[in-house]
């Protein structure tokens, strides 16, 4: 990455930051304890597809230790964000192209792939991600039912924000 | 090395992963109310049910010290009750029960009237037979354990036999089935009417208690003691009971013909202990000068 492809990377870790943390994480309080809505994974989800792995989970515990100091949560966003990092290669992998991706595709979004198979690739990254950060908030199996919904309620919320940020932003690179 | 190396290059992204995931957990529960309390109570939970296990691996393997120690406290209390038997002494016209350890050490006449008599030394009997009309054992304690000739071999349930050769690390003990042995015992029940137990073959639970006077009323049941007047054994140390009805002796009409059934089977004989009477040396010698007298 050079310095002009990082700048929109860096935009919209601090954009999503701060709308999570402001906006989302607010109406959670606001409407009740099943409206959990994730954004900031989309930052992870749209970084270089050429990315290694080891910079994608580091990067995703970045996001996640900036949301957390804001809840505060201290590591449970972090957590999330790191799984999310190691899972994105393995959730995309079934949509991606014959031969993998190229350089051709620098990040995996609507412009380069079809809104169908973004879709279908941020579905299953989300609700890694999502189902990721319910285990760990709540931090015990027996739990496991209250995770499961929540993970299902917030999946559908998450994929509506996902879906109308893409469109409003369209990201390319 | 290299492959090490190749390993963690391959893998970088999980190894990663579960780097930052240890950071995050450390986070997650030190820092976080939550998870704190959940980690806490699961810790504690596994925690106390591994060192339970734990110990009820070590309590297994420390069995054998357990009764080992336990075997010294039997001995210890064995040796107490004998010795304290020794202490009701008279002192003018009354009688005293003293406790020798609330003597004063600078009280030398009383530590010397109530002084303990006897020291009792844990064994295992390591062989035993019973089935011929002279029987031995041998326990695992010899000179070097302090262990002497004509001691005492008891049980915590009755008497044992009397030692006879000792070498150093073993002792040859005669047991009470042998026909040359001969123990002093009493009846508590008959004022301590005192008489010899010998064992004259035949059922190895049974002995006969002669020189009991035809006077006495014998009861069946009546407790059996060692009279204390061997030297060997100390006073009221348990032996059996009267069994059937007494008859005159056959070969001594002015005396009973006692059956005694034995407390302790000499079957089931296993852990011991030796007593020690620390006045032996010099009750013989006065022993001595009663023989040298009567010449």
């Amino acid at each position: 990455m050079n310095g002009s492809n990082i700048t929109p990377h860096i935009l919209r870790f601090i954009g999503l930051v701060v709308v999570q943390s402001l906006l989302l994480n607010q109406m959670t309080d606001t409407v009740g304890a099943y409206f959990n809505v994730l954004l900031y994974p989309l930052f992870i989800l749209f970084l270089p597809l050429q990315m290694a792995t080891p910079y994608l989970v580091l990067l995703g515990f970045a996001i996640g230790m900036a949301v957390d100091a804001t809840v505060p949560s201290w590591g449970v966003h972090a957590s999330a964000g790191a799984f999310s990092g190691l899972m994105r290669g393995l959730a995309l992998m079934p949509f991606a192209p014959k031969g993998g991706f190229s350089a051709k595709d620098p990040i995996f979004a609507p412009a380069r792939m079809g809104w169908q198979t973004f879709i279908n690739g941020a579905t299953l990254f989300m609700v890694c991600h999502i189902f990721w950060y319910f285990s760990v908030s709540y931090f015990a199996p027996v739990f496991v039912g209250e995770i499961l919904k929540k993970t299902l309620a917030a999946w559908v919320l998450t994929m509506l924000f996902v879906a109308l940020y893409t469109a409003m932003f369209n990201p390319k690179k | 090395m290299g492959r090490l190396l190749q390993l963690l290059l391959r893998n970088g992204g999980f190894v990663t992963f579960l780097l930052v995931e240890l950071v995050c957990f450390a986070i997650m529960v030190n820092f976080n109310g939550r998870q704190g309390e959940i980690w806490a109570n699961t810790t504690g939970i596994f925690g106390g049910r591994a060192l339970e296990k734990r110990q009820m691996a070590s309590d297994y393997f420390g069995l054998y010290e357990t009764a080992d120690s336990l075997a010294h406290i039997v001995d210890s209390l064995q040796a107490r009750l004998s010795n304290a038997r020794q202490m009701q002494v008279p002192i003018r016209d009354t009688f005293f029960l003293v406790n020798y350890d609330s003597l004063s050490k600078t009280d030398s006449v009383r530590r010397k009237t109530v002084r303990p008599q006897f020291e009792f030394i844990t064994a295992k009997a390591i062989k035993n037979s019973i089935s011929g009309a002279n029987n031995w054992l041998i326990i695992n304690r010899g000179s070097l354990d302090g262990i002497q000739p004509d001691m005492a071999v008891v049980s915590p349930e009755g008497i044992v036999g009397i030692v006879r050769h000792v070498s150093t690390n073993f002792s040859l003990v005669m047991s009470v089935l042998h026909q040359q042995a001969k123990i002093s015992v009493a009846l508590p029940k008959q004022k301590n009417a005192f008489g010899s137990l010998t064992w004259e073959g035949g059922n190895p639970r049974e002995m006969i208690l002669r020189y009991i006077p035809q006077h006495f009323v014998v009861q069946e049941n009546e407790p059996v003691v060692t009279s204390g007047y061997s030297l060997m054994f100390p006073l009221g140390h348990p032996v059996g009971k009267v069994i059937g009805v007494p008859k005159p002796d056959p070969e001594n009409p002015y005396f009973l013909e006692i059956r005694v059934r034995l407390n302790q089977d000499m079957s089931t004989v296993r852990d011991v202990a030796v007593i020690n009477n620390l006045f032996r040396a010099e009750l013989d010698s006065l022993q001595l000068n009663i023989k040298s007298n009567e010449r």
